[in-house]
């Protein structure tokens, strides 16, 4: 078996594609992986591929001219999942797509895109879990930062929600997790920088600035339960520990 | 009774006033998608968003207080009614707005939900409202979410302008008939309730039909494929679709509407229409108390659908009533609150507005009250186990929603699956189907999952053990937030009603 392998970036992936798509091995001998790769195996063939510009618009613009818009912006959001075979999985699905065109991802006698939609709803999952639970601190005047640990990299979905909501502020998300992290300078576009340790540790220091409105919004989350139907259990069922990691009303 | 005074005590205000709000269960964001605005602060997304669960489970997506606690009415049930001897405290506009503004900022919440006691007099608390949503709006540029009570009360006027300034109004109707109302909320009556509904309703679809929408609110996809939906083409709003209710008290007050979804009618240049907002574009809602007085299940079902069909309400809330007073005319205080019988008014509701129920198909004059051990939709199937197994693959949208185990979205998968090829056991696990209840009324190809017997006990007593291990799992779900999660969420179609 032939292992393609690419770093996670977009393009890095639509080159992994490209790769296996032209290599002709014929697709049961093929599989693409995410790096790091866990564990590699004496029987397989590790091939690691990097970004190329010029393959990676190729196989973007197939997506968009032979399958649709649509559904090559559902595999960009895809690629964001945690999934280990997330990537293998988007490959599968564009072959699909490439015999069936656009109803592609409604073909659910496929496994693979029985797997897909798993994927997209559990990502989807993610991200709204974490533009309901983000809470942003107010670091000086007209500067807020928020900390989040997701499981797959999606500050730039996030990226998105906020730019829209607050899109007159200057704000920060920062996923301490993946090293990444959604800037948006007020009234202009946001995006995505990637950070080193040493900007992390500085970074992480935002999360302890307190002001009134942090207590004011304690006593509002204190006092709004109806202690007659305090129920634990439903509220960490509807709002799991890892969930509320960085959510204020929950630190002390 | 002690006044609490502006300024330094912000947070002693607060305590006062949202300790005093929490009795109100909305506090959904949802129903209108606005994209944000560059010089404004926020946005609207149409699903909603929870922001965080409170230690009673409940959701908290708005900054949910009342203007005031002052109450010159003496409803027996409240705690701010005017005999209580209790703190009271009043939010100037400013403060409301800059709690509002820097909640927002800080991703606590979607918006605000202002209700209010009534201070002085109906018009008085309702023009205190309006100024401070104007203000939200104006100086501190607001363009996310606001729900507004509207003071029974008030003038035409005033309710038109929080209209244009909030995303949702709603009236608490509270108490379902005006038999109830009079002998508990002394100062309220049923007109003063259904007169504004209506009249918001009117002004909502000439709103709508104004900008070129539909007079009706949008309702959930699925009920355009549904030939029994309450929202379905048979459901216009006629005084016969009042009338069509007995025993309710909007048949009785119906009739002496002046006509039904009357508009307020005021010149455009008024100032609040200035700000080209349309009105109330999430709709409008209300709120019944369950458990204060002797309605049953069946009479409460009733008056949901016939405001869904009648006033074309977006959402009807059930709060189970907590003894706070004691009073001859209210359950003792130790009474326990009943949390089961408002889930079951929940599932119920979501069975009327997504499923293509009617009230009358899941209750009875000889069984007006809910189960207790399985839900509504169960309880329905299998009362009617002649209607059942039905063909998977070749079943209608309604046959299909009415199997145990399948909710709107499974649906609409399924039949996507279906037109490329046929649907076995198999896929429907895939798809987010519960097959542990639904295997008892399906087939797929002809065939059953597991031979089993088509008997009511049996299959009765199979569904109250699911509904007991996926309830122990998830404890009772205790507000409609919940529920509203189940759907929209995906695929959590494991609990709640499927
Ligand atoms: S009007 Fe009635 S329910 Fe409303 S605050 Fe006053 S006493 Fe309470």
């Amino acid at each position: 078996m032939r292992i393609y392998t690419c770093s996670r970036n977009w393009d890095a992936m639509l080159t992994c594609i490209y790769e296996a798509w032209t290599s002709r091995l014929g697709q049961q001998n093929i599989r693409l992986e995410l790096e790091p790769v866990e564990q590699y195996t004496l029987f397989n063939e590790y091939i690691h591929v990097d970004v190329n510009k010029g393959k990676a618009d190729s196989v973007a613009d197939a997506i968009v001219e032979k399958i649709s818009s649509y559904v090559y912006y559902e595999l960009t959001f895809c690629s964001m999942a945690c999934e280990k075979d997330v990537l293998d999985n988007i490959y599968r699905v564009l072959i699909l797509g490439f015999a069936y065109g656009p109803k592609v991802l409604e073909m659910v006698q496929f496994k693979d895109v029985m797997r897909n939609n798993e994927i997209r709803r559990r990502l989807g999952r993610e991200v709204s879990r974490f533009t309901e639970a983000v809470r942003f601190q107010k670091v000086n005047d007209s500067f807020y930062v928020a900390h989040i640990e997701p499981k797959s990299n999606l500050v730039l979905a996030l990226g998105r929600h906020f730019q829209d909501r607050m899109p007159s502020e200057n704000w920060m998300i920062v996923d301490d997790v993946h090293l990444e992290a959604v800037v948006h300078p007020a009234n202009e576009d946001f995006y995505l920088r990637l950070l080193s340790e040493i900007e992390l540790e500085a970074l992480k220091r935002t999360e302890r600035t307190r002001d009134e409105y942090t207590d004011l919004w304690k006593v509002f989350f204190d006092t709004i339960a109806i202690k007659e139907r305090i129920n634990p259990k439903l509220q960490k069922n509807l709002f799991p520990l890892w969930a509320r990691k960085h959510a204020v009303e929950f630190m002390d | 009774m002690y006044e609490i005074q502006p300024g330094p005590d912000l947070k002693e205000k607060l305590e006062i006033l949202s300790d005093a709000a929490k009795y109100d269960v909305a506090c959904t964001s949802s129903g209108v998608d606005r994209a944000g605005k560059e010089g404004f602060i926020g946005n609207s997304v149409s699903a909603g968003i929870c922001h965080t669960f409170a230690a009673d489970g409940r959701c908290i997506s708005l900054l949910k207080v009342l203007m005031s606690n002052h109450c010159v009415y003496d409803c027996k049930y409240c705690k701010n009614r005017a005999s209580n001897d209790i703190p009271r405290a009043t939010f100037t506009p400013d403060e409301l707005c800059s709690l509002t503004i820097e909640f927002y900022k800080r991703n606590y919440i979607e918006g605000l939900f202002l209700s209010s006691g009534v201070i002085k007099n109906p018009d008085y608390t309702m023009e205190k409202m309006c100024e401070t949503l104007r203000l939200l709006r104006t100086k501190y540029r607001f363009n996310g979410y606001i729900h507004v009570k509207a003071i029974p009360g008030a003038s035409g006027e005033l309710l038109y302008s929080a209209g244009l300034l909030a995303d949702r109004v709603s009236i608490n109707m509270e108490l379902p008939t005006q038999a109830s109302l009079s002998a508990l909320a002394p100062n309220k009556n049923m007109l003063n309730i259904l007169n504004p509904m209506n009249r918001i309703s009117g002004t909502i679809a000439a709103h709508r039909v104004a900008i070129g929408k539909e007079a009706r609110l949008e309702r959930a996809g699925i009920n355009d494929h549904l030939v029994n939906s309450i929202f379905g083409k048979g459901s216009k709003v006629t005084k016969e679709a009042i009338a069509g209710a007995e025993h309710i008290g909007i048949e009785t007050a119906g009739s002496q509407l002046p006509a039904i979804n009357d508009t307020f009618m005021y010149p455009a240049d008024r100032k609040d229409a200035l700000l080209k907002r349309p009105f109330a574009p999430a709709g409008q809602s209300t709120q019944m108390i369950i458990g204060a007085s002797g309605e049953t299940d069946l009479e409460l079902v009733r008056t949901s659908q016939e405001l869904y069909k009648s006033f074309d309400l977006k959402r009807v809330f059930y709060s189970a009533y907590i003894p706070l007073n004691e009073d001859p005319a209210l359950p003792a205080l130790d009474t326990a609150v009943p949390m089961k019988r408002e889930h079951r008014l929940y599932q119920a509701d979501f069975l009327l507005r997504y499923y293509g129920f009617q009230a009358d198909e899941l209750l009875s004059a000889d069984r007006p009250f809910f189960n207790d051990r399985v839900d509504p939709k169960c309880d329905w199937a299998v009362r009617h186990l002649g209607d059942f197994p039905v063909e998977v693959n070749t079943a209608s949208y309604d046959a299909l929603l009415r199997v145990p185990g399948i909710g709107p979205k499974g649906v609409m998968r399924i039949m996507s699956a279906r037109k490329y090829s046929s649907v076995n056991f198999q896929m429907l696990k895939k798809m987010g189907i519960v097959l542990k209840r639904a295997q008892y009324f399906i087939t797929c190809n002809g065939r059953m999952m597991f031979n089993i017997p088509m008997e009511e006990r049996f299959i009765l007593s199979q569904l109250a053990d699911v509904e007991q291990t996926s309830e122990r799992k998830l404890l009772i779900r205790n507000d409609d937030q919940n529920a509203q999660m189940d759907l929209f969420s995906d695929f959590n179609l494991t609990t709640g009603v499927v």
